[in-house]
């Protein structure tokens, strides 16, 4: 996805779907649209595209860092809200309103509690997910969820202040309810599957600055993590 | 296991870790040749109890509290998944996984525990015949003195499996403020807690979904404070809270809505809340002999 694309671009995508009937083509343009869609409302609220961000240093950073998950995965299931996958059943349809009001509700708490501190907003890449195949939609699902429960446990490890981290148990345990659902309606009774976990029946661990590498492939934004803390 | 690296890893998140041990040198000294492999556990044990000797009877307790959990959950899923044609076909894989899970979870709080210069908790009746540790079956009464008959009826045994998996998260949640300072085991209690709310998403899911259709449509996560029954409430209450280290998150912005806020049922969907060991132990005991 170009930078530049604007409104015509997009509209000339979706007359080319209406001659190719395509499934691959359809959803290859699907999953096109839905991010030019985003690129569209994220591009209008940045001043300096060529710069980098600065994630800040210390337990802002790592407050960050959490915050911009919390920004890719409420486009994310905006996005998805917004064009739900082929097939999808009452029920899903209902439950992916949640996952999109909650990660929703985790972002706003970030950008909350880190005030003047708040990374400004970011502008996220998701065109390499196909919103409307079932498959490829919760491939990407159950990585960003996976990615934030595992998120969580590595910026314990390094977080100071100790009046966030009752908080985060609170946002994680609810994040790897998602994990497990998303996992499940992809493939049944893998919500926590043997390959995730260690010998101790426990979910991974992720470093921030690890996270927040594999977090980037979602994001067009680029930034600077050289305060972040990891181990 | 290796020690040099715990040691590291320590000194990664408590940076003063030699200065409360009196120098990395005497530290790793007390690992040397002249501590046998079989008493290593015991050794770092005193070690954490010198460094975090206020705490580490805090944070024994907390582990404790949630081993206890844990044997109650694996007998629970070891009697189901060993009760005939109770649990179908398409759900008892994900049964089998929790089972394994919850047992794993038993040997690695039973061995921090120790670890730690604590003594693990076991359940009543631990000596009975019926035991296959960590299989406790005569320390539980899952049928709450007959009222309910989970391993004969699949909706309730998936009633009860949700209301301990919940439980279990929130208890988890309840001993954080325990671990606190004890960076390295505080990260191991969240990959702990979240693989216990993987469990409660997979139990509410099936719930939701035919042939259950149980009548108060759970999700994965907890709307408001609502239980799977009436009788229940009580280990749901306090779920409804919004307000998190002081913002009110139904007074947080959500375009999706008509007036611009988020709706209480996200804002409360959005975070597990923590129970205390004492409400805990009271939401227990009616499945303890």
């Amino acid at each position: 996805m170009k930078i530049n694309n604007t409104p015509e671009n997009v509209q000339v995508e979706e007359t080319e779907m209406v001659f190719d009937s395509s499934r691959r083509r359809f959803f290859q343009l699907a999953g096109g649209i839905a991010g030019a869609g985003l690129l569209l409302s994220a591009a209008s609220c940045r001043r300096t595209p060529s710069s980098t961000t600065f994630l800040g240093a210390g337990d802002v950073a790592l407050l960050n860092y959490l915050y911009i998950m919390k920004q890719v995965t409420a486009a994310f299931y905006t996005q998805a809200v917004a064009t739900p996958f082929y097939g999808i059943s009452l029920v899903e349809t209902e439950l992916q309103v949640d996952l999109r009001d909650q990660e929703i509700a985790h972002r706003e708490f970030f950008k909350k509690l880190l005030a003047k501190d708040a990374v400004k907003e970011i502008a996220t890449q998701l065109s390499a997910v196909t919103f409307a195949d079932k498959k490829n939609f919760l491939s990407h699902a159950t990585t960003l969820e996976d990615l934030s429960v595992a998120a969580y446990a590595g910026v314990i490890r390094v977080l100071t202040n100790t009046d966030y981290m009752l908080t985060l148990s609170k946002i994680q345990s609810v994040d790897a309810r998602h994990a497990g659902f998303v996992r499940d309606i992809n493939t049944h009774n893998t919500f926590a599957d043997g390959s995730l976990l260690d010998s101790n029946g426990l979910d991974k661990v992720i470093a921030p600055l690890a996270g927040m590498t594999l977090l980037e492939k979602y994001i067009e934004t680029k930034f600077d993590k050289s305060k972040l803390p990891t181990f | 296991m290796n020690f040099k690296h715990i040691l590291s890893e320590i000194e990664k998140t408590d940076p003063e870790v030699y200065q409360k041990l009196s120098g990395r040198r005497d530290a790793l000294k007390s690992f040397g040749s002249k501590v046998a492999l079989a008493a290593l556990p015991l050794a770092l044990g005193s070690m954490f109890k010198k460094a975090y000797g206020k705490t580490t009877d805090a944070v024994i307790d907390a582990l404790n509290l949630a081993l206890e959990f844990e044997y109650l959950e694996y007998t629970y899923y070891r009697q189901g998944n060993n009760t005939g044609s109770l649990i179908p076909a398409n759900d008892l894989p994900g049964f089998k996984a929790m089972e394994t899970q919850e047992k794993a979870h038993i040997t690695f709080l039973n061995t921090t525990i120790t670890s730690l210069g604590g003594v693990p908790f076991t359940p009543k009746n631990f000596g009975a015949p019926t035991t296959v540790a960590p299989y406790v079956p005569a320390a539980y009464d899952f049928t709450m003195g007959g009222k309910y008959t989970p391993f004969s009826d699949y909706k309730v045994f998936l009633l009860l499996a949700q209301i301990f998996e919940d439980t279990g998260v929130h208890a988890l949640q309840g001993q954080m403020s325990q671990l606190l300072g004890n960076n390295p085991i505080l990260t191991q209690a969240f990959q702990l807690q979240s693989v216990e709310a993987r469990h409660a998403a997979f139990v509410r899911h099936i719930r939701r979904l035919a042939p259950i259709n149980a009548p108060e449509t759970p999700s994965p996560w907890i709307s408001n404070n609502i239980p799977p029954t009436i009788p229940f409430q009580a280990y749901y209450n306090g779920e409804d809270n919004v307000e998190h280290n002081g913002v009110i998150i139904t007074n947080l912005p959500n375009i999706h809505y008509n007036n611009g806020a988020m709706p209480k049922i996200s804002a409360t969907g959005a975070f597990d809340e923590p129970f205390d060991k004492t409400r805990v132990l009271t939401l227990i005991a009616p499945f303890k002999l």
